[in-house]
């Protein structure tokens, strides 16, 4: 009896969470105009049509570009810093590591907005460049948390001993350290390129003409014409997050390090 | 450790200068540009917010939508991580791999989904129709209640993720111990369960309400500018009005919110212990 009261309550509460995107997965699948569920007979039309749509092309390699180079950029920040952070006796040390975690707690859109009016407009700088800094800056936090989290379960005595044997300190960290989170990094990777890919308020100010991120891009034609394309694209774009992330899980246990 | 400052700073400091001057900086500009006028520093830009009744309601429905969600997650949360944390191991992964399974799809999509259910000819309707519960489809999207879903959907996983890990480290025969002694479910729950999960509770309390405060999309898609709530006022503000002393306001106060919920339910978190 109680076994069955937990498994009712576990029923609803999935359904309320995945319930949606089963809807959205068939609701794609249409092979009526409209956007209907459930779906006027079943066709993969619309998830063909996507691909041919222009814009959705280009703003898919657009977020794709920001997702991947924003990602590393913030990992070639996040290391040393995550790394400086945990073996380091370093003053103001609390202090860096509030700066360095900030961008989590602003919300997005008030940086697009701040980076769009101090920087694009009198800095002359493009809105490609912009959004660039700003994933970077996104991603960043959760490099540095997901790496230090890594550092923290390798002793530090490893790389004293490595040392102590004639390496240089960079010898030390390339082939002590280095081989030995690798597992984070690939998770702080995964994990930022997944938020940055899903990314809205952040770009919201920052796109011009031609440059805008997918999820922009989807909002914008969702207010021109409900017809089931977006549905589909919905549908694909969660298809390839939940690949990456099972494939990840299979490799190393990524929830381990989330 | 090391004790070699200077190269430790030189790991640490590109970092934080990137951060500081791509976000602290411009974002501190923003934030002072309210309190700039022609004559000095000024708060008429908050006067001037407040006075308005939009701004007023839109704040108070930002307000309300934030507390109510992170409310019904909390009780969702409970029962939900509370039925969850009693399967088998096995059993409890794969439910807990379908909790954490939204959190990687794009919001947009997951909001998507909403107008597909409450729109015009969506499935609420129609059976609402079908039925003969009414005669014309309803107004269901562009209302609070589509906000309000589709916040709580967005917002619950992470809810359920911090209740489990807590309920994690309840001993496992204290509920038995406390029921043999007499204590009914609702002492159960107030004396035992909520005392030792309480933070869990605050951290998945503080991750729904100021995401729910600072959300853009599902507003923005199920809200349109019915429903405006601070994010979707401040874009309006910007791209409509061009008011950026309005869009500078509406920033200083979301990261209020979401930095005063922080201490605050942290302050409870304590004070109870």
């Amino acid at each position: 009896m109680k076994n069955l009261t937990s498994w009712a309550i576990i029923g609803l509460t999935l359904t309320f969470l995945i319930g949606p995107f089963i809807i959205i997965i068939f609701a794609g699948a249409s092979a009526g105009e409209s956007l209907a569920f459930p779906p006027d007979g079943l066709s993969l039309r619309w998830y063909l049509k996507v691909f041919t749509i222009e814009s959705f092309r280009q703003s898919f390699v657009l977020s794709m570009g920001l997702a991947i180079f924003g990602t590393l950029a913030a990992l070639l920040l996040g290391i040393p810093a995550a790394y400086a952070l945990n073996r380091y006796e370093l003053p103001g040390a609390e202090t860096i590591r509030t700066v360095v975690a900030s961008p989590i707690i602003v919300p997005g859109i008030i940086v697009g907005l701040a980076l769009l009016r101090y920087m694009v407009i009198p800095l002359d700088v493009t809105v490609t460049v912009a959004l660039f800094m700003a994933h970077t800056a996104l991603v960043l936090p959760y490099a540095v948390r997901v790496v230090s989290s890594s550092l923290n379960n390798l002793r530090s005595d490893m790389e004293e001993a490595a040392v102590l044997l004639g390496c240089t300190r960079l010898q030390a960290f390339t082939k002590v350290v280095l081989p030995n989170i690798r597992g984070g990094v690939l998770a702080a990777f995964i994990l930022g390129f997944v938020t940055s890919f899903n990314q809205v308020p952040v770009s919201l100010f920052l796109s011009g003409p031609g440059v805008r991120t997918l999820p922009i891009d989807m909002l914008a034609y969702m207010e021109i014409t409900y017809d089931p394309s977006v549905a589909a694209l919905s549908a694909l774009l969660a298809f390839m997050s939940l690949a990456i992330v099972f494939i990840a899980e299979r490799l190393l246990g990524f929830s381990r390090y989330v | 450790m090391f004790s070699n400052t200077r190269e430790g700073l030189a790991l640490a400091l590109p970092a934080a200068i990137f951060a500081l001057l791509l976000f602290i900086l411009p974002v501190g500009i923003l934030l002072s540009e309210a309190f700039q006028s022609d004559a000095g520093w000024t708060l008429s830009g908050y006067t001037d917010f407040f006075s308005k009744p939009l701004n007023q309601t839109v704040f108070l429905r930002t307000l309300k939508l934030g507390v109510l969600v992170a409310g019904t997650a909390a009780v969702i949360g409970y029962a939900a991580a509370f039925s969850i944390s009693n399967l088998s191991p096995v059993a409890r992964g794969r439910v807990f791999g379908l909790v954490i399974l939204p959190l990687m799809i794009s919001p947009v999509a997951r909001t998507y989904a909403w107008i597909v259910i409450l729109g015009r000819t969506g499935i609420v309707n129609d059976a609402l129709v079908g039925l003969g519960l009414a005669e014309t489809p309803i107004r269901l999207l562009f209302t609070e209640t589509a906000v309000f879903l589709g916040l709580l959907q967005l917002f619950m996983p992470l809810m359920i993720i911090s209740l489990l890990s807590a309920m994690e480290n309840i001993p496992r025969d204290v509920i038995p111990a406390a029921r043999v002694l007499g204590a009914n479910w609702f002492q159960v729950f107030f004396r035992v369960i909520l005392p030792l999960t309480k933070e869990g509770l605050v951290v998945g309390g503080t991750l729904v309400f100021t995401g729910a405060l600072t959300a853009y999309i599902t507003p923005a898609i199920l809200g349109g500018s019915k429903v405006l709530m601070l994010e979707t006022l401040l874009y309006q503000q910007v791209n409509v009005s061009n008011d950026f002393v309005s869009a500078s306001v509406i920033a200083m106060i979301l990261i209020i919110m979401s930095f005063t919920a922080n201490l605050l339910l942290k302050r409870i978190a304590t004070a109870r212990k």
